[in-house]
């Protein structure tokens, strides 16, 4: 592939330059010299470590008490996680570093913390949710045989994550996104279960390749750049990408060979197609474990390339796979989580199509976007997690009544519903994309990042009122106008949430407008896959809204075979699980055929 | 005589003194296995000591207080039983070869290295615990190696230069010359696998350091080409393994070969490239140990056999567990930092052969795991009674993976040797960087 050397393309880097140029100087002007202390701010990290030790040290008649104990620390770091958000917000960010480039005794690993608002944000999401999945656990794990060593394990997680988003430099990331690989192994273990420890090896080895391929990306970053320091690095590719030669005629633009291997690092944690067959594997983990995976371990994906986005918009290639990557997960995701029957797997299929739309926004240059959409995937996937015992136990006790027999087909579909179908899908968007282009100065026409996110605000508002119709809750006007009314409130809010969210991670207008330049498509190529998803998505529409009042729908007899045959396909898992594990032996039987056959053999 | 000669005799001399003190304490295990203790604790106190005054290089400064800290740990958890009497002796007269081959100078340095494989190789033929040809191939590679060592004596400049390079090459393994580092690890009794699991490397790699500057290009490419080979054969070798022992020893020779390849392609030994030997070299040696203690309470079984040992053992399981993490290059540890020093030095310019490091070190993660995995978890197996690690073998794992970490959290400075380079360094021609 050769990388072409577009005006536009020069403009990109311009853009990213000089905005790392603005950023760099607003970091050494002197409001910064007024700001608070923020050494204390180091604490929101470490404070989960003394709930570790509060866990492990002591004997086992007061454990219990000193599990409880163990929340005060833990909600101190959700705690100072808020207080350094307030601070960052109105101070701008902060570096402390205990390493000096130049000193003698500098240390092996580079520790240091960086504290601006992206880490200010996800701490406080990941301190969050670790507080109360903490507390929730104390309970939760009371008696269980692994009741010390969960806790634990759910406190250093926390501590590990806090570390990995304040990161100074992409050497401690990468050394803290290793140990959350192991962390992983370890969550997912249960002693006592086959499946489980199957499971817990295969995650493992499988973060493993993207470990690797993130080792290999920041070698080729420190090999080309001469630094891992994030600023630094992110000036000196916008300056001198640099480029590799892969063979003749086929040359690779640096920062996309590097954002390439650090985008399979994220592929693997945020369970990317077809890297992604970990999650489903480690279901059979405690229910804490799981809320603490869905709302924070698996967004450190998402993280990842929101921290080095500046270097990412220097690759429209790298931003492009990730969009493909992104919305292949998202589809298969969606659908083989269609195709569950079991309610964590369900869930757990339902967070990687929410990680393909992650990784999307990310494609699509909408990298607030991403941690936005992880911020509300996290709470709600918490919650439902802490919840779905409660189901499942409720499930399992409640008497199951017999299905109340309903007319097959009804003789008319109601005018009332059809009107809302209309308002729906063709006024509402309309009115959203009119408001958002006036009120809100979104530069629609110039920003397919804009139009992808009216484009999900649509399907989802349009989602919602099918889902209601389909459950014959528009039987009224005042029901219906009530419906739309909402729908619009949530709709606008969540359009000022996420541009206010936007404005907030990222000040910089230019460097903002960059990312989507750089993550363009094609225009025609935009147009047609717009098209193309609008008419499928109006077609099934109209099908699901056919079938659910009893219509009788013609459907060729190929696409109904087709049909059964996707079915079985997502319902086990497009047999990747099986893929995986034939070409896993055939590697086995190739290694023991060598090792027969080599000279000085030992076996 | 000056004070560096004192020292260095004194250095060499005790370890020495003290194997043939020790015959005198032949048939009384547990006092032998004291006094080997004290030796080793001497030698180290003693290099401590003399460490300002010795004519080595600073980046030598880990290996010279290693190589007697390795001999007491690994003194230190065997069992007090007469069958390994033998190797104690034999360690501390490694020990004092293999300091020997530091402090010594010239041809005295060459000597001991010599007189290392001739003990290794002797102590091959007379006792190796699995007859088969692998012991076979590493007594003749050792034999190769003293040969070609007493041809570097004698020889005039290039030949001898090569046949230095091939002694090296048997020491700090580099396929196909690997046979005797692997023989050595799976094939002899007590605490020798465990030693010399750090003690030839080390001894290689201090040699290619003083061999490296007059090296010509031509070897030095093939050598890099071996060693990029036999980086992907320890790592195919050590996934088809179901003997931890011999499983250890070609992962180690996958990771030495890394080193190899990094010395023959940049012709330069950072800091960095010192802490990895010593930490894959020690990681190695923990492992063994580990091992060991388990054969000495079920006898050397294959993988398969065993299993479920996190709950009756629960100190082994932590201390395999980290060893192998250690191993594998996760961090805190120092493979991970010595290898990352390695491929972040300026030295290292070009990425080629960098897929294939990834490679193995990604191999790494699934044969390394897979051993305290399959030992720890699943099914415990009610027929065989458990007892977990005694204080001594608890204590020595629990130093060496100490070490481990502190290889990986320290100041690199401290060590680094004259910072120019042994060589201009070479540059990959394909793929290249365009900057």
């Amino acid at each position: 592939m050769q990388a072409s050397r577009t005006p536009s393309q020069r403009e990109r880097l311009a853009f990213v330059f000089w905005g790392l140029v603005g950023r760099a100087n607003q970091a050494s002007s002197p409001r910064k010299a007024v700001a608070p202390d923020m050494s204390l701010s180091i604490l929101v990290p470490l404070l989960p470590l003394a709930t570790v030790f509060l866990v492990l040290i002591g004997g086992p008649a007061t454990q219990h008490g000193r599990a409880k104990l163990g929340v005060v620390p833990m909600a101190m770091a959700f705690l100072g996680a808020i207080a350094t958000l307030g601070v960052v917000a109105a101070h701008g960010s902060a570096d402390l570093r205990f390493y000096e480039p130049a000193s003698v005794g500098r240390l092996a690993l580079p520790l240091g913390f960086r504290i601006d608002r992206l880490s200010a944000v996800m701490m406080v999401l990941i301190a969050g949710v670790g507080a109360v999945i903490y507390r929730y656990s104390v309970g939760y794990l009371y008696q269980d045989r692994d009741f010390r060593r969960f806790l634990a394990l759910i406190g250093f997680t926390t501590f590990v994550l806090l570390s990995m988003v304040s990161s100074a430099n992409l050497l401690m990331l990468f050394v803290c996104w290793q140990l959350l690989s192991y962390l992983l192994y370890l969550l997912a273990h249960n002693l006592s279960h086959a499946a489980t420890l199957d499971g817990a090896f295969r995650t493992f080895t499988l973060l493993r390749v993207g470990d690797a391929a993130f080792l290999a990306g920041i070698v080729l970053a420190h090999s080309l750049y001469g630094t891992l320091e994030f600023d630094e690095l992110f000036l000196r590719a916008a300056e001198a990408p640099g480029a590799l030669a892969l063979a003749p005629g086929l040359e690779l633009s640096g920062p996309t060979v590097v954002t390439l291997l650090l985008f399979v690092g994220a592929m693997s944690k945020s369970a990317q197609f077809p890297l992604h067959i970990w999650l489903p594997r480690s279901l059979y983990a405690p229910t804490p474990v799981h809320a603490l995976l869905h709302a924070g371990i698996i967004n450190a994906g998402g993280f990842l390339l929101n921290r080095l986005a500046p270097l990412y918009g220097l690759s429209s290639t790298t931003l492009h796979v990730a969009f493909v990557i992104g919305s292949l997960t998202a589809i298969l995701g969606a659908a083989m989580m269609l195709a569950q029957n079991d309610i964590k797997k369900t869930l757990g299929f339902s967070t990687i199509g929410q990680m393909g739309y992650m990784i999307m926004e990310c494609g699509l240059g909408a990298f607030s976007l991403a941690i936005f959409h992880l911020i509300a995937h996290g709470l709600f996937k918490a919650t439902v997690f802490l919840n779905c015992g409660n189901v499942i136990h409720k499930a399992r006790h409640e008497p199951v009544l017999p299905r109340v027999a309903r007319p097959s087909e009804e003789t008319e579909l109601s005018r009332l519903a059809w009107a809302t179908g209309f308002v729906t899908t063709l006024l509402l968007p309309l009115v959203i994309l009119l408001v958002a282009h006036g009120i809100l100065h979104i530069p629609i026409r110039d920003s397919q990042g804009a139009v992808i996110f009216l484009f999900f605000s649509w399907v989802t508002s349009s989602q919602a009122i099918l889902t209601l119709t389909r459950l014959r809750a528009v039987a009224s006007w005042k029901v219906s106008a009530a419906m739309l009314a909402t729908l619009l409130l949530v709709v606008f809010t969540y359009l000022f949430a996420a541009e206010s969210f936007t404005a907030f991670l990222y000040p910089d207008p230019t460097e903002l407008a960059s990312y989507f330049h750089a993550a363009a498509l094609p225009t025609p190529l935009f147009d047609a896959l717009v098209a193309t998803t609008t008419l499928l998505i109006v077609l099934g529409w109209v099908y699901l809204y056919a079938r659910s009042h009893g219509r009788t729908v013609r459907v060729p007899a190929w696409a109904e075979r087709g049909q059964a045959h996707l079915y079985v396909l997502f319902l086990n898992r497009l047999y990747l699980d099986e893929i995986y594990a034939k070409l896993g032996l055939a590697v086995a039987r190739a290694m023991t055929c060598l090792d027969r056959r080599s000279w000085g053999r030992t076996g | 005589m000056t004070a560096w000669a004192t020292a260095s005799l004194l250095i060499v001399v005790t370890p020495l003194l003290g194997a043939a003190s020790g015959l005198l304490l032949w048939g009384h295990p547990r006092m032998l296995k004291v006094w080997g203790l004290l030796v080793a604790a001497a030698s180290f106190l003693m290099t401590c000591w003399s460490l300002g005054s010795l004519p080595v290089a600073a980046g030598a400064f880990p290996h010279l207080l290693l190589l007697p800290l390795t001999a007491f740990l690994s003194l230190l958890g065997q069992p007090a039983h007469r069958s390994n009497q033998p190797a104690w002796l034999l360690s501390l007269l490694l020990l004092g070869f293999g300091l020997g081959t530091f402090v010594g100078e010239g041809p005295l340095s060459l000597m001991c290295l010599l007189l290392v494989l001739a003990l290794v190789g002797l102590a091959l033929a007379v006792h190796h615990v699995f007859p088969g040809p692998a012991a076979w191939w590493g007594i003749g590679t050792l034999g190769c190696g003293v040969l070609s060592l007493a041809l570097a004596l004698v020889a005039p400049s290039p030949v001898s230069s090569l046949a230095f390079l091939v002694g090296c090459a048997i020491a700090l393994p580099l396929v196909p010359l690997h046979h005797g580092y692997v023989a050595a690890l799976t094939a002899l009794p007590g605490n020798l696998p465990a030693f010399l699991a750090l003690l030839l490397p080390t001894l290689g790699f201090h040699g290619l350091e003083a061999a490296l500057p007059e090296l010509p290009d031509g070897p030095a490419q093939a050598a890099a080409g071996l060693a990029l080979a036999g980086t992907l054969y320890g790592s195919l070798k050590a996934l088809a393994q179901a003997r931890p022992a011999v499983l250890i020893a070609y992962g180690n020779l996958a990771f030495l070969s890394i080193l190899w390849w990094y010395l023959a392609e940049t012709r330069t030994a950072p800091s960095p490239a010192a802490v990895y030997l010593s930490a894959v070299g020690l990681a190695g040696s923990g492992l063994l140990l580990a091992w060991y203690a388990l054969c000495a309470r079920y006898g050397d079984v294959d993988l398969r056999a065993l299993s479920g040992l996190a709950r009756p053992m629960p100190r082994f399981a932590v201390a395999l567990s980290l060893l192998a993490l250690a191993a594998l290059g996760l961090p805190p540890f120092g493979v991970f930092s010595g290898l990352v020093g390695m491929l972040l030095a300026p030295s290292y310019a070009a990425p080629g052969g960098l897929l294939v490091i990834v490679i193995v070190w990604l191999c790494a993660s699934w044969y390394f795991f897979d051993l305290p995995h399959r030992l720890l978890f699943g099914p415990e197996r009610a027929t065989l009674r458990h007892q977990d690690l005694r204080g001594p073998e608890a204590a020595s794992l629990a130093l060496v993976i100490v070490i481990l970490l502190m290889l990986g959290v320290m100041p690199s400075r401290p060590i680094e040797s004259a910072p120019a380079p042994l060589h201009p360094t070479a540059t990959a021609e394909f793929p290249a960087w365009t900057k």
